[in-house]
């Protein structure tokens, strides 16, 4: 059992996840973290702190070794790392809704300040690729930006959501960092520069992402799942009990205030920190996990089976590791969101894998008796049933005992519906058993499509059958494993049969095939030439598609048309004997979707696609002309801002003048002027924050362009698209940005 | 071994002190297995083929000589064997229903079924008595030291009942349901006369039984909300020449309570294990000279828990084990697995074809669920617990009236709620519970609403092969949060309702069960039966007294006399039975449970604002750097703040509750007067946001 070596207990509340150690001077490490009030406070145990005595440090008046670091604005992400190679120390690097400040503890001074409009939700230090000197890498709204020493920008390129978690990691093993990031889309991306090499799809937010060793890293999501990957694969996951509101209020409430209000009730459980630390000294780094509820455990990264945990009083806020004690040894320190902090020395080897309470060999004893005595209890089982054929002959008493014919057998069928005027278009899962038993309840198991992990479908004693409908509709176009277990029996009985099947939903599930003339063909389309037989193609189509039987595919051309269940638009798939092929619809994620599955089928690495999409470039243009005025009002609310606070300076002056010389009825007059201008202000910075949040929902929907003007490409081309709409935006040439995303080229 | 029953494992007595001793246990199999531990190793004396289900299994013999005479229960039978396994008695008793506890002191054996008791001496029928409730344990002061024989019965309605021949001499009143007795340090104490009793919602006490009068001497409570005691032994395991007392919960919890120099019980230690423990005993079972705890669990493990012997402290750990031995125990075990695997495998296929087959058929495999379904009087809520003698794959909960599922910490599966469409198909909830690798025992709670009735229905699959589940019943009675109470405060104003009318004392008694939990679904012997309630989340009171062709409730709520009312009147019609149903309001009852709610909301009101302002506090107190400047007010809300929300989190909703309560007095006041006030509720929600007690009032008088 590992004990903690030190426990603090600092009267500071911690941010969740804002928690970093840095040596700030050259050689002590510190502890700085954000708390309430948009401060930061730094812990320095070692010197008694003589040099922070500058005025943007102050002493805090609890802790003596304890100073706050004022940012007076919301702090939404910080770290700490050497990022002047040249500086001895390490810099600590704050970042909020609006800016990024790289701050040098030691001599209190700013090494910059930078504004960064997407915002800073998520920051990591670190050499990325081939870049030479280190950058700090922040993630925003759907763009990731890596600024180096001296404030310049380096590194930019745009991902598909809001980015919750990044991390550094030798993805590929060439020896050069790739960058990870998890977005609120539920992908983990990853970049090679600002080339996106993977893309791996989870059910939830990544709320966390840390290096482990080599290609594999841990992820956090925020519905309690933590595990790791291996490159592309998913070594393990394990899902801890989440997820229990006991209001019903809350469920409805959008996904960033859901999490708002699990961080405030803690009535969720998810992992709020993992970290990668060789705790039982075998070599191998184990995955550290922080949980909301308090809980700190430590899983093997091989199979994700815990070896050690501990407990907070409160949630967790961040798992580092530091020689906090300077005695050589690195710890693992864990802090909490009340300011308890705790540290823990690596367990000794003689200890190895033996960090329990109890001994290794008592459980796997326990272990293995428990396997025999279920293989026992299966064993008995089957005899069981060996008499119970022997006796006499089916009736519905045996019902109650759960005895069913033997061949019966679970038929499962999935189709699309049609919409009626009281439910939407849906996909159907049709159950139905083979004989006259009924299904008593069906449980689906499946991550993404339904509120929870589950979905129940259990019908009242009267409507008992042997079939049930169970509706389906998947609200993303992702391919979805269906874990169904069906309760078979009789009416009466008080056992069931539990049959056990899974079920592939394809990707495309929500579209219909319809017949192609009776509707209208979209005006947008994609062009592209992939060099294959119709046949392959119609394999995809199969694969991917839910078609009614199975369609019967003539040789090249032809077109296929379907409908989508959501909005009712329109998809048409041409295909032309040269092998050209015209993918027809309004919408460019879908567009973006069809490009990328048929790229992976055909292992196509290299795709240019021509695309126009005349609704949504149309859209598009006039959310660049917004950008531009949001800017210039910005910039107007700005300069009034200055104004008015010259004016306040002036009244002030004036108010205390005439107090002095008793002049009461002036001073009243000023305080007057001063009250109505306060509200002025106060009205000006309402809308100056209205206009902040639409600047910013337009930025993030000018990003999401550039990322999906990507999407349609695969390989090379799309990179290029992705920077040569950069430099577009850069030189605000809004033409040559819509000549790239239909072409695929800048114009030489 | 098996799943085992309570209390049906016994150390047999050594012949020598502090020598190793064997385990006799009995399993739900019918099996009798008798071992000791060699070298740390189990090494079977005997065994005896399978049989009925064992329900006790007691040691006796003739009086002071060593008792090794191993009894058991099973079925209506007694069966009695030798410590060497031969068997010398089989006795055929004429109960009815199957036996459900045994003791036995020399010659004489009592038993008792569920509701019936029989003393034996010889084996011939001496004494008989038919109990009102459910006995769940019986004990019998000791014979060689109290002059005359005076057995004892712990039965359901919360009353040990103190017998003398066949009739009461008096009953007990205790805390809880009292789920086992136990003599006080095996004999029963300086006197003969102490008794230990256990109750299912965790309590603890030891009462003193004398010919004319029962004198409590100690409780304790249940703060810490751990399981219903299982069973209780008295051992000196601190080695301190005073026995101390071992308790087993049913959450798998081991507690040791040594009693200090006023006989006041301190708990030593205590040690969780994953499963409900059935029986305990301290004794010396794997190495000669150390005095060992020795548990068995409900799927049927025997777990030894030593005085360490490196450390000489008696801190207890898990039994001391050689490697070597260790190693050749786990190759032996592993060949063991493979040769069953291999089986299985076989068995599976034959299995597989025979799903071919058109005339075959494939039963479900039964698997036996332990469960239970309390009502929790501390925070109003009922508990489920389910425990599988294997690994529970997931449980889906599914109820048809409204009820909330509260968040337990000990559970460890995920939960998923899923939408339910109540109309068509009468779900108000449906919820799986997936768990996680090797869980036996799930632990629920439920919030459920008075007035609204129905039924939980609990599916369990465990994960085994072939894949089977098995379905639960919990009914949800309309007046779900009474308890029964054995006193009753009659200064109160009463509301009572009178119902008349052709019906049976059966069928008056079958509504009453219908209705309110806890009452015995027999119906009591006797013309006329009265029962008390108490609310155990409003503390008012319910009394009724019925007998054929009468029934008079009395209540100081009105919304439990309208509950009443309406689920009694659907019966009877239900029945056609033609009743006919009277009520009289009294008016000052409303303001006497207005009275009774007062200071638990204003309580909860303060308990909120005071948590709502920590955090701001907390911030002023970092900006200023000390709270010298705060009101002493606020500076108690500092210092306490750890406190408050830790006693905020323990009571979710706990206002919304309150809140309810209120409004559905408001709502029923007016509905006995014959007027609907539907639209009045949105005003006294206003009036409950700022909250007052005398607008409160006045609002119910005024409106």
């Amino acid at each position: 059992m590992l004990l903690p070596v030190f426990t603090l207990k600092l009267r500071h509340k911690i941010s969740p996840r804002m928690v970093a150690i840095g040596r700030y001077d050259g050689t002590h490490p510190c502890l700085a973290a954000a708390t309430q009030a948009g401060k930061v406070f730094i812990h320095n145990p070692h010197t008694r702190s003589q040099h922070f005595s500058a005025s943007r440090v102050l002493q805090s008046p609890l802790e003596s070794d304890v100073s706050l670091l004022n940012i007076n604005q919301a702090v939404s992400c910080l770290t700490a790392g050497k990022l002047n190679p040249e500086l001895g120390c390490d810099v600590l690097l704050v970042g909020t809704q609006t800016n990024l400040l790289a701050y040098d503890v030691y001599n209190n001074s700013d090494l910059f300040y930078k504004e960064v409009a997407d915002g800073a939700n998520a920051i990591v230090l670190g050499t990325l690729g081939d870049i030479s000197s280190p950058l700090a890498i922040i993630g925003g709204n759907c763009a990731l930006q890596g600024f180096d020493h001296e404030g310049n920008d380096l590194f930019w390129t745009v991902t598909g959501d809001n980015v919750h978690s990044l991390a550094l990691c030798d993805f590929d093993g060439d020896g050069k960092k790739e960058l990870l990031v998890g977005s609120e889309d539920f992908d983990i991306r990853v970049f090679k520069e600002d080339e996106i090499v993977a893309e791996m799809t989870e059910t939830e937010i990544i709320t966390s992402l840390c290096p482990m060793y080599g290609s594999r890293f841990g992820y956090a999501l925020s519905n309690g799942t933590v595990g790791v990957y291996d490159k592309t694969a998913r070594y393990w996951r394990i899902k801890v009990k989440s997820a229990f509101s006991t209001h019903a209020l809350y469920i409805s409430v959008s996904e960033t205030s859901v999490l708002i209000i699990e961080i405030s009730f803690q009535s969720k459980n998810h992992a709020m920190s993992i970290h990668a630390f060789d705790l039982n000294s075998d070599g191998v780094c184990e995955l550290i996990t922080g949980w909301s509820n308090g809980k700190v455990d430590a899983r093997s990264d091989r199979t994700g089976e815990v070896i050690f945990k501990d407990n907070f009083s409160s949630a967790i806020a961040g798992v580092l590791e530091a020689d906090y004690r300077m005695d050589g040894h690195v710890q693992l320190i864990c802090c909490s969101v009340e300011g308890e902090i705790r540290g823990y020395l690596p367990g000794t080897t003689e200890m190895r894998g033996n960090l329990m309470d109890t001994s290794v060999e008592q459980d796997l004893i326990r272990e293995l008796s428990q396997k025999k005595q279920n293989l026992l209890l299966e064993l008995r089982n089957y005899e069981e049933n060996a008499k119970a054929e022997l006796s006499s002959p089916l009736n519905e008493g045996d019902g109650q005992r759960g005895i069913i014919p033997a061949n019966t057998k679970l038929h499962t069928a999935l189709s699309v519906k049609l919409g009626t005027e009281k439910q939407a278009a849906h996909v159907e899962l049709c159950i139905s058993t083979s004989n006259d038993t009924i299904i008593r309840a069906v449980l689906i198991f499946a991550e993404g499509i339904f509120v929870g992990e589950s979905h129940v479908v259990h019908p009242s004693v009267h409507n008992l059958s042997s079939s049930i409908r169970v509706p389906v509709s998947p609200p993303k176009d992702v391919p979805v494993d269906l874990h169904l277990k069906t309760f078979v029996g009789y009416r009466s009985s008080t056992q069931f049969h539990v049959f056990e099947l899974t079920r592939q939903l394809p990707r495309f599930s929500m579209y219909t095939l319809t017949s192609p003339h009776n509707a209208s063909e979209p005006v947008s389309y994609v062009n592209f030439i992939i060099a294959e037989r119709a046949q392959r193609i119609a394999i995809w189509l199969n694969q991917n598609f839910l078609l009614p039987e199975d369609t019967n595919i003539q040789n090249a051309p032809f077109q296929v048309c379907f409908t989508s269940l959501r909005n009712g638009g329109h998809l048409y798939i041409k295909i032309k004997p040269s092998g050209e092929i015209t993918v027809n619809t309004d919408d460019i994620d879908l567009a973006g979707d069809i490009i990328q599955s048929m790229a992976s089928f055909f292992a196509v690495e290299d795709l240019q696609v021509e695309a126009d999409f005349p609704v949504y470039f149309e859209e598009l243009r006039k959310v660049l002309v917004k950008v531009d005025e949001y800017h210039s009002v910005h910039q107007k609310l700005s300069a009034d801002m200055a104004d008015n606070s010259n004016l306040i300076r002036s009244l002030l002056v004036q108010a205390e003048d005439a107090r002095l010389m008793r002049n009461m009825k002036t001073m009243k007059n000023r305080y007057m002027e001063l009250y109505d201008l306060n509200k002025d202000l106060l009205n000006g910075y309402k809308i100056r924050c209205n206009n902040h949040t639409e600047l910013l929902g337009n930025l993030k929907a000018v990003n999401q362009a550039i990322q999906r003007a990507g999407r349609l490409r695969v390989g090379k081309p799309k990179n290029q698209v992705i920077s040569a709409c950069r430099d577009a935006i850069r030189s605000n040439n809004i033409n040559t940005l819509f000549r790239i995303m239909r072409v695929g080229t800048a114009p030489s | 071994v098996g799943v085992t029953s309570q209390k049906t494992m016994k150390l047999l007595p050594a012949s020598k002190h502090r020598a190793a001793q064997k385990v006799v246990i009995g399993d739900h199999d019918g099996v009798v297995l008798c071992f000791g531990m060699k070298k740390g190793e189990a090494v079977a004396v005997f065994k005896t083929l399978p049989g009925q289900k064992i329900a006790r299994l007691e040691l006796g013999g003739v009086l002071n000589t060593p008792q090794e005479k191993i009894f058991i229960a099973a079925g209506s039978e007694i069966r009695g064997f030798t410590k060497r396994g031969k068997q010398f008695l089989s006795f055929e008793t004429n109960l009815t229903e199957s036996i459900k506890a045994m003791h036995i002191s020399g010659s004489d054996l009592f038993l008792s079924a569920s509701y019936i008791y029989n003393h034996y001496c010889d084996c011939k029928d001496q004494h008989y008595y038919l109990s009102a409730d459910k006995i769940n344990d019986v004990i019998c002061l000791p014979v060689e030291r109290v002059p005359q024989i005076t057995p004892i019965l712990a039965c359901q309605d919360r009353v040990l009942r103190v017998l003398q021949g066949s009739d009461v001499m008096y009953e007990i009143e205790v805390p809880g349901p009292p789920a086992v007795l136990a003599l006080h340090n095996g004999n029963g104490g300086n006197s003969g006369e102490d008794l230990l009793f256990g109750t299912a919602d965790g309590k603890l006490g030891l009462i003193q039984i004398t010919t004319s009068k029962p004198v409590h001497k100690w409780e304790v409570g249940n703060e810490r909300k751990r399981g219903g005691i299982l069973c209780i032994d008295s051992f000196d395991i601190m080695g301190d020449g005073v026995k101390d007392l071992l308790v087993g919960r049913d959450d798998g919890m081991v507690e040791v309570y040594s009693l200090d120099n006023t006989e006041e019980p301190v708990l030593r230690f205590d040690l969780a294990l994953s499963e409900s423990v059935t029986s305990i005993q301290g004794g010396c079972v794997g190495k000669d000279g150390y005095d060992e705890i020795v548990v068995s669990t409900y799927s049927g493990w025997v777990t030894g828990l030593t005085t360490e012997p490196v450390h000489k402290e008696s801190g207890p750990g898990e039994e001391l084990k050689i490697n070597q031995e260790m190693q050749s125990k786990i190759s032996s075990l592993r060949n063991e697995l493979e040769h069953l695997q291999y089986k299985v495998l076989q068995e599976r296929e034959n299995y597989q074809q025979s799903s071919q087959s058109s005339k075959a058929k494939s039963a479900a495999p039964p698997f036996s669920i332990n469960d239970k379904f309390t009502l929790n009087k501390d925070d109003a809520s009922y508990s489920l617990i389910l425990e599988v003698q294997t690994a529970i794959d997931n449980v889906l909960i599914q109820s048809d009236v409204p009820i909330d599922l509260l968040d337990v910490d000990k559970n460890s599966a995920v939960v998923s709620f899923s939408s339910c469409d109540s109309e068509s198909n009468d779900n108000f909830l449906l919820a799986t519970y997936r768990c996680q690798a090797n869980t036996t025992r799930l632990e629920l709670k439920i919030r459920s609403i008075e007035g609204q009735y129905g039924t939980l229905q609990a599916y369990v699959t465990p994960r085994i092969q072939p894949k089977t589940c098995q379905v639960r019943q919990y009914h949800i009675k309309p007046l779900s949060l009474h308890q029964r109470t054995h006193c009753i405060d009659h200064s109160r104003p009463m509301n009572t309702l009178t119902l008349t009318g052709q019906f049976s004392f059966a069928e008056v008694h079958s509504w009453v069960v219908f209705c309110l939990p806890e009452v015995p679904e027999k119906p009591p012997a006797g013309e006329c039966v009265t029962f008390h309630f108490q609310n155990t989340f409003l503390d008012t009171q319910l009394e009724s007294v019925y007998r054929k062709g009468e029934g008079v409730f009395k209540s100081d709520n009105i919304s439990t006399i309208s509950i009443l009312k309406d689920v009694l009147s659907k019966e009877a019609t239900k029945r056609k039975i033609n009743l006919n149903i009277s009520y009289e309001i009294n008016e000052v009852s409303v303001r006497h449970t207005l009275m009774l709610i007062h200071p638990k909301l204003e309580y909860q009101l303060l308990l909120a604002k005071k948590v709502q302002l920590i955090d701001a506090l907390k911030e002023l107190q970092v900006h200023e750097g000390n709270t010298n400047f705060l009101i002493p007010e606020y500076r108690c809300i500092l210092e306490e703040a750890d406190h408050l929300q830790e006693e905020y989190k323990k009571q979710p909703a706990h206002l919304e509750r309150l809140y309810g309560m209120i409004t559905d007095l408001f709502i029923d006041k007016f509905k006995f007067k014959g007027t609907n006030v539907k639209t009045k509720v949105p005003l006294l929600l206003q009036i409950l946001d700022s909250y007052d007690q005398n607008a409160l009032i006045a609002f119910f008088d005024a409106a």
